[in-house]
């Protein structure tokens, strides 16, 4: 077993101007006076390593830190200082539905979202017919994107999303949404990727399905790692503390 | 430009396009004319141009009304890409902020989108051409390089424009204004030759006028491509699109925050 994320005394600093000088006049007349800043320093010196086929949780409060840090590993952001490597190929699931186009029918935005998501075309051809019956909207298919209920172009995203092979999976929350039923469906789509092999970093504020789920997790607090090691210390802990 | 950019843009080939494709097909959908309603457009301002210019001017130009009509589509190209271009960044901050891949490539789809109007403008140039029988020559063969080297030259200036309106937003305003001057300062109603020699001297040294001159000899008047001018052309599109691109990618790691 290889580590395939490395993240090493990584940082992020927010610079958050008081004012926000958009435009260049305002930039220019803005010479004369200092800018105020607010720092944020987001990441305070984070370092784990995660093994191939591990799957990983990350938890802590709101504003801990923990979206940054995804953020970070799939090259969205740039760390301040320190690094993070990654040894395979990162699919981050931040946000379900990213790219949707609500002018478009279902099967369109499959096709879509599923190229934004790294499918071929011929995949998505392919698979057409899997995703809007696993979304429960097959009869739908050349309906427009804007007359779905919101559960519904999640589910789709989702069907879509999935489809995609990953080796590194980056979860935000996503499973937090949909209906009982769907939400089970989606934990078994997990679990079949971690059958396969896959790396999995799941952030959640769902201690029940890390400790279920994950064999280490990471506490954040403030930016800072608070304690890395088994699910259940590390949720003890958090629980403890909060 | 790395090569290994080059590589990853290919990697993406498919994404280019479809986000390309999705643009250009929105901006018919919800139309009642569809498609035809953008092949109205350019013969409207055609019909306009052509009795206020040929009447009142009395520009001696030969072929008038294709020398305007191609005037109009390859101007509305440029203005189409760059204003898109312009948007690119700042108009899809989902795309930017949640997933990750060479955001050049939302500015290449925008000018790719603008192009796929052009080329579909085109229909009615055709049109044209084949009523007024105007005689095509073998030079044809080169009208394509003309339009890669414009495409470049519109990627560069959009890529510029993409990366500092992230940050001055009233760049967009101010290219309003820049490509309302380079209307004129550009052969689309009249050859630069209407103007005072120096006036005329220092305006040949916009790119797009080259462009202009060099599509217009090879489909309208059966000429060889003027070598100086196309030198010039394939120079300077490599200079703007090496501009673009710089500073582009200074700009690019902090998107995600500024946006």
């Amino acid at each position: 077993m290889a580590a395939v994320i490395e993240v090493n005394h990584l940082h992020k600093i927010f610079r958050i101007p008081h004012e926000k000088r958009n435009t260049i006049f305002e930039t220019l007349t803005g010479l004369i006076k200092p800018t105020n800043f607010e720092i944020l320093h987001a990441l305070k010196d984070i370092n784990f390593s995660v093994e191939e086929g591990e799957m990983f949780g990350i938890i802590g409060q709101n504003g801990s830190g923990k979206s940054t840090l995804l953020k970070i590993m799939s090259r969205i952001l740039i760390p301040t200082e320190g690094s993070v490597i990654t040894r395979k190929t990162v699919t981050p699931f931040l946000e379900l539905g990213v790219g949707f186009n609500y002018d478009f029918t279902a099967a369109e935005n499959v096709k879509i979202y599923g190229i934004i998501m790294g499918l071929t075309p011929q995949d998505i051809e392919d698979k057409t017919e899997d995703i809007l019956e696993f979304a429960g909207i097959s009869q739908f298919r050349d309906t427009k994107l804007r007359n779905f209920s919101s559960g519904m172009q999640v589910r789709l995203a989702f069907s879509t999303a999935i489809q995609t092979k990953p080796q590194i999976l980056l979860l935000d929350e996503v499973l937090a949404v949909g209906d009982q039923e769907f939400q089970k469906k989606c934990l078994q789509e997990l679990e079949r990727f971690k059958r396969e092999g896959v790396t999995i970093i799941f952030v959640s504020h769902d201690l029940e399905a890390v400790k279920k789920h994950c064999g280490r997790a990471l506490l954040l607090n403030h930016g800072i790692q608070v304690m890395m090691g088994e699910t259940d210390e590390v949720v003890g802990m958090y629980e403890g503390s909060g | 430009m790395r090569i290994q950019h080059i590589k990853e843009l290919y990697d993406y080939r498919n994404l280019i396009w479809v986000l390309a494709w999705v643009e250009f097909k929105q901006r018919y959908k919800n139309s009642v004319l569809g498609y035809f309603w953008s092949l109205l457009e350019p013969l409207l301002m055609l019909s306009v141009l052509y009795i206020i210019f040929s009447n009142l001017m009395k520009v001696q130009v030969e072929h008038y009304q294709l020398f305007l009509l191609q005037g109009i589509i390859m101007w509305n190209f440029f203005s189409r890409a760059t204003s898109m271009g312009l948007m690119a960044i700042i108009g899809k901050p989902h795309l930017v902020q949640k997933v990750y891949f060479p955001r050049d490539i939302l500015v290449i789809s925008g000018c790719t989108t603008a192009l796929l109007m052009s080329i579909f403008e085109s229909v009615v140039f055709i049109g044209f051409m084949l009523f007024f029988q105007i005689p095509l020559s073998v030079n044809i063969i080169v009208l394509p390089v003309i339009i890669f080297l414009f495409f470049i030259i519109a990627l560069g200036a959009s890529m510029a424009l993409a990366a500092l309106n992230v940050y001055y937003r009233d760049i967009q305003y101010i290219w309003a204004l820049v490509l309302q001057v380079g209307f004129f300062a550009t052969p689309i109603l009249y050859p630069l030759t209407v103007f005072p020699p120096l006036l005329f001297r220092v305006l040949s040294y916009n790119p797009i006028a080259q462009i202009l001159y060099l599509a217009r000899d090879v489909t309208l008047y059966s000429k060889v491509p003027n070598l100086a001018s196309f030198s010039y052309a394939v120079v300077i599109s490599i200079v703007i699109l090496g501009i673009g691109y710089t500073i582009f990618s200074r700009l690019e790691p902090k998107f995600a925050e500024e946006l």
